[in-house]
C-alpha cells in the first residue's frame, strides 16, 4: 500500500500556516476559545452546503440549484414558524421540501439524461421564482417566534448547537461515503458511469440519492441560518453557492486521487471560514478579502495539479 | 538506419521499465516489437513519442544524435506518428475533422474549406481502400472503423515512422488483412513501421525484423525469416524450452465427464430465443450456451456479436425475443439484474466501460460486489480486501498493492482485474467480448485456462473473439454470426478456419473472399 504524497498534505499544511499567521498577528483576539467556537458556528452553514455539494460532485455532476435550496429551506422554515408550526416540524418540513427538490433534480438528470448543469440551472431558477412568490421579495422576520431562533443560538456545554449539528452530519457522511454500499456506489458512478452500469450498479438510484442528499442538507443549512439570524432572506443562499463549491474543490486536493471527499470538504470549508474570520479581525476591507480568498482557491488547485504531474 | 536508440533507461518509482534497451529501425522496414506484460513496450513507444523522457541513453535519427530529451513536438516534426492502443479521437468531430486534427486547416479569408479537407481525406481513404463514413461523428463508428480514421490521420502528413500499438486487437481477419495491405504499401514508400502486437502469427507474417523485449531489456533482435513462434515465446519468457502457446484442444473428453461430478455451482444454461434488438442490429438470434462448455461466437466486424452480448446482458434494448436462464425467462433485463442472475460480462471496451481509471485496483475489483460485501448497510472493507487479495494472488495480478491506481497496470493485468471483479460475483454465465484483447501471451493463456476451469465447474461460457484461431483453440462449439444473426453452429472438432470464414463471407460477400 502506498502512502499519500506530499501534495495531499499541502492543503492541510497551508491551513495550519494560515492559522499560524493570524495567530501571530492577533493572538489576543484570534487564538481564543471564544473566537474558535464562534468560527465553527459561522462556518457550519457553509460546511453543510459544501457537504451537500460533495455528494453530487462525487458522482461527477453539479447542482447549481444548491443556493436556491438554502434559501428555500430558510424561507419555508421561517414562514411555517410564523404560522405557529412547532419548530421541529418547521425544520423537518424545510428539509423534506428540499429533499423533494433534489429528488426532482436527480430524476430529471437520470431519466432524461440531461446535463446536470442545465437541469439544476433550470430548476434553481424555478425555485428562485417560487421563493420570491412566497416572500414577495422581502426578508421574512415579522412575527418569527422566539422558539424558532433557539436552534441557532442554543449552546450545549458552551458549544453552539449549529456546530454540533454540522459535526454530527459530517461524521455520518464520512461513515456513509466510506463504509456503506451506497457510498461506495456513488464513488463508483463518479469514477466511470459506464463501468459502474456494466458492473450491475443502478445508476438511476445513485443519481436520485446524491441529488436528494445534496438538496436536503442545503435546506437544513438554510433553516439553521434563518434560525441563527432570526430572519429569512429571499436570496440568502446565493452567497453560499460558490463558496460551497470552492470548499469542495479545495477538498479534492486532499484526497489521493483528486476526487471529492468528506474530510477534504471540511478542510476546504475551514480554510475559507478561517480566512474570512481572520481577515475580518485584521480589519482587511472586504474587497481585499475576496481577492485573497479567490487567489488562495486557485493556488490550491494549481499546487495539486503540479503535484499530480510528479 | 532511420532510428537508432541505444542504452535507454527509464525508471518509475525506482523500478526499471527500460534497462539499457536498444532498438534500430531502417527506413522502409516493418519491424515487430514483442514482449510480455510490462516488458517495456508501451514505455518505449511513449519515449519515442516524447511523452516520457528517458533517464539516460541516446536516440539517433538518420545517424545524427538528438540532443536532450525528445519532446512531443520534436517527435511529430521528425515524422514519428503513433497509434496508441486506445483511440485518441474527438468523439463529436467527424472523421474528416479528426483526420485533420493537429494540422492547420485549409482556409480562405479565415473561413475553413471543409470541401478541401473532405476531398483530401477521402482521397487518402480511397488510396488505402478504407471504406468508412468520414462525415459522421466518430462516436458513431465501431472500434475498427475508428482505427481506420486514426491511421488516416497518421499518414495524412509526412510520416517517416509509424508506430502501431496492438492495432488489430479489435479487428476482424478481413480488416486486419486490409490494414496489413496499407502497412506494406506505406513501407514500400520508405516509411518505417514499428508494429507492436501480441499476435505472433501476425508479427511473423508481416514484419522484416523483430525485436523481443524482456523485463525492459532487448532480449533478441531477429530476422523474421529465421524466427518461429516458439523461438519468440522462448525469448519473451526467458525460457527457450517453454511449451508452444497453442495446445491441442479437445484433449480430455473423459476429463470433462468426471468434471461434471465435481461441479460446484448449479448448472444454469443460457438460452436465447428469437432475440432482436430495438435498433435492428441483432436480428432474430436463437442460441443456447450449455453449462459446462465454451460457446464461441465468431463473426466479422459489424456482424452484431458485441450487440448480441449487450442484449443478453441487458444493456441494449430488446425489441422481441427472450433470454432464458436455467429455464426461467428474464423480464425487463438490466445489467444489475444480470449480475444478480449470475451473469458476468467482460466487455470489449476495457478503458471506456470496464475500468474506473482514477480508481485503485481494489475499487475496480470489488465494483460489482459492493452489495455482496455489505452487511446491514455497512460495507465490510476488511472482508472485501481479503477476498480481493486472494483474487489478486489467484490471478497473479502484478501490482504494487491493491491501492495502486489501476491505470498504472499493464493491459494484461488490467484485464485480469476485470476478471477478478467478475469472479468475485461468482457468476454462472460468462459473456466475454474479446477478453484477450491487447493482452500478452502469458495472460491470454491464463485467461483461457480460467474460462476453461469455469466451464468445468458448470458455468456456461460465451466467448466472442475476432481472432478465429483463438476461437478454434478454446471453444467447444462455434456459432458463426453474420449480418446480425447466427448463420451456423458447428462442433469444434477438426474445424478449419477456412470453413468458418466461408460461412461468414458466404452471406456477406458472396464467397469471393474464400
Amino acid at each position: 500500500m502506498r502512502g499519500r504524497s506530499l501534495k495531499n498534505y499541502g492543503t492541510i499544511a497551508a491551513f495550519f500556516a494560515i492559522l499560524a499567521v493570524f495567530g501571530c498577528l492577533r493572538p489576543a483576539s484570534f487564538l481564543t476559545m471564544k473566537n474558535f467556537l464562534n468560527l465553527t458556528r459561522q462556518m457550519a452553514p457553509l460546511a453543510l452546503v459544501a457537504l451537500g455539494a460533495t455528494f453530487v460532485m462525487t458522482i461527477n455532476e453539479f447542482d447549481l440549484s444548491v443556493g436556491s435550496s438554502v434559501s428555500l429551506g430558510g424561507v419555508l422554515a421561517a414562514l411555517l414558524s410564523i404560522r405557529g408550526v412547532p419548530v421541529a416540524a418547521c425544520f423537518l418540513a424545510a428539509v423534506a421540501a428540499c429533499l423533494l427538490v433534489g429528488w426532482v433534480n436527480g430524476f430529471l438528470v437520470a431519466r432524461f439524461k440531461i446535463l446536470s448543469f442545465i437541469t439544476t440551472l433550470g430548476l434553481g431558477t424555478v425555485l428562485d421564482g417560487v421563493i420570491y412568490g412566497l416572500t414577495g421579495g422581502t426578508t421574512v422576520f415579522n412575527g418569527i417566534p422566539k422558539a424558532f431562533t433557539l436552534p441557532g443560538s442554543l449552546r450545549i456545554a458552551g458549544i453552539p448547537f449549529i456546530t454540533l449539528a454540522a459535526a454530527g452530519l459530517y461524521l455520518a457522511a464520512y461513515a456513509f461515503m466510506g463504509h456503506t454500499p451506497a457510498g461506495r456506489r456513488l464513488y463508483a458512478v463518479g469514477g466511470n458511469v459506464e463501468a459502474a452500469r456494466i458492473a450491475g450498479i443502478r445508476i438511476f438510484s445513485c443519481r436520485l440519492l446524491a441529488f436528494s442528499l445534496c438538496a436536503a442538507v442545503a435546506g437544513l443549512a438554510g433553516a439553521l441560518v434563518a434560525s441563527r439570524v432570526g430572519s429569512a432572506n429571499t436570496t440568502a443562499g446565493q452567497g453560499y453557492f460558490l463558496q460551497a463549491y470552492a470548499a469542495v474543490f479545495i477538498g479534492c486536493t486532499v484526497s489521493k486521487s483528486g476526487v471529492p471527499c468528506v474530510g477534504g470538504t471540511l478542510i476546504g470549508a475551514a480554510v475559507l471560514a478561517v480566512l474570512a474570520n481572520g481577515l475580518t479581525i485584521l480589519l482587511i476591507p472586504s474587497f481585499l478579502q475576496n481577492i485573497l480568498t479567490g487567489g488562495i482557491i486557485i493556488l490550491a488547485v494549481i499546487v495539486q495539479k503540479i503535484g499530480a504531474k510528479e | 538506419m532511420l532510428l537508432e536508440a541505444t542504452g535507454l533507461d527509464k525508471q518509475f518509482n525506482g523500478v526499471y521499465a527500460l534497462k539499457q534497451m536498444g532498438l534500430s529501425l531502417k527506413a522502409g522496414e516493418i519491424h515487430g516489437l514483442v514482449g510480455e506484460n510490462g516488458a517495456g513496450k508501451s514505455t518505449l513507444i511513449k519515449i519515442l513519442g516524447g511523452v516520457y523522457g528517458a533517464d539516460s541513453g541516446e536516440i539517433c535519427w538518420e545517424g545524427k544524435p538528438l540532443s536532450g530529451r525528445l519532446e512531443a513536438a520534436q517527435s511529430r516534426a521528425l515524422g514519428i506518428r503513433i497509434l496508441y492502443q486506445e483511440n485518441m479521437l474527438v468523439p463529436a468531430f467527424s472523421g474528416v475533422e479528426n483526420i485533420w486534427l493537429g494540422r492547420p486547416y485549409p482556409t480562405k479569408n479565415g473561413r475553413i474549406l471543409w470541401d478541401v479537407m473532405r476531398q483530401e481525406a477521402e482521397t487518402k481513404a480511397a488510396e488505402l481502400g478504407i471504406e468508412v463514413n468520414l462525415q459522421a461523428p466518430v462516436m458513431e463508428l465501431r472500434p475498427p472503423q475508428k482505427k481506420c480514421v486514426e491511421i488516416l490521420r497518421a499518414i495524412l502528413g509526412e510520416c517517416r515512422l509509424l508506430i502501431l500499438d496492438e492495432p488489430t486487437a479489435s479487428l476482424s481477419d478481413r480488416e486486419t488483412a486490409m490494414l496489413f495491405d496499407v502497412m506494406k504499401r506505406l513501407a514500400a514508400k520508405g516509411t518505417a513501421i514499428l508494429y507492436v502486437s501480441h499476435r505472433l502469427e501476425e508479427v511473423l507474417s508481416l514484419t522484416h525484423r523483430i525485436t523481443v523485449l524482456r523485463n525492459g531489456e532487448t532480449a533478441a533482435v531477429l530476422d523474421t525469416k529465421d524466427a518461429t513462434k516458439e523461438l519468440l515465446i522462448g525469448h519473451m519468457s526467458g525460457m527457450l524450452t517453454r511449451q508452444p502457446e497453442r495446445e491441442p484442444k479437445r484433449q480430455e473428453e473423459g476429463g470433462r465427464n468426471t468434471a461434471k461430478e465435481t461441479c460446484r455451482r448449479e448448472a444454469r444454461p443460457l438460452e436465447v430465443r428469437a432475440l432482436s434488438s430495438r435498433d435492428g442490429i441483432v436480428k432474430n438470434v436463437s442460441l443456447t450456451a450449455p453449462a459446462g462448455q465454451i460457446t464461441g461466437i465468431f463473426g466479422l466486424c459489424g456482424s452484431g456479436r458485441t450487440e448480441l452480448l449487450e442484449c443478453i446482458y441487458g444493456c441494449r434494448r430488446i425489441k422481441s425475443g427472450e433470454v432464458v436462464l436455467n429455464g426461467r425467462g428474464i423480464k425487463k433485463s438490466s445489467p444489475s439484474k444480470a449480475v444478480e442472475n449470475g451473469m458476468a460480462f467482460i466487455c470489449e471496451d476495457r478503458r471506456g466501460k470496464a475500468l474506473i481509471n482514477g480508481g485503485s485496483l481494489f475499487d475496480n475489483m470489488v465494483l460489482a460486489s459492493i452489495g455482496r460485501f455489505s452487511r446491514r448497510g455497512r460495507f465490510l472493507t476488511g472482508e472485501a480486501a481479503a477476498a480481493a487479495e486472494k483474487m489478486q494472488e489467484f490471478l497473479k495480478i502484478k501490482c504494487m498493492g491493491l491501492s495502486q491506481p489501476v491505470e498504472e497496470l499493464s493491459g494484461g493485468n488490467q484485464q485480469k482485474a476485470v476478471f477478478a471483479r467478475a469472479l468475485l460475483t461468482e457468476p454462472s454465465v460468462w459473456l466475454c467480448d474479446e477478453p484477450t484483447q491487447a493482452v500478452d501471451v502469458a495472460s491470454r493463456k491464463e485467461i483461457h485456462r480460467l474460462l476453461q476451469a469455469e466451464a468445468k465447474k458448470g458455468c456456461a461460457v460465451v466467448f466472442v473473439s475476432s481472432d478465429l484461431t483463438e476461437i478454434l483453440e478454446i471453444a467447444d462449439e462455434v456459432a458463426v454470426m453474420a449480418a446480425g444473426t447466427i448463420v451456423a453452429r458447428l462442433k469444434n472438432s477438426r474445424l478449419s478456419p477456412k470453413e468458418v470464414l466461408a460461412l461468414c463471407y458466404g452471406t456477406e460477400e458472396g464467397r469471393k473472399a474464400v
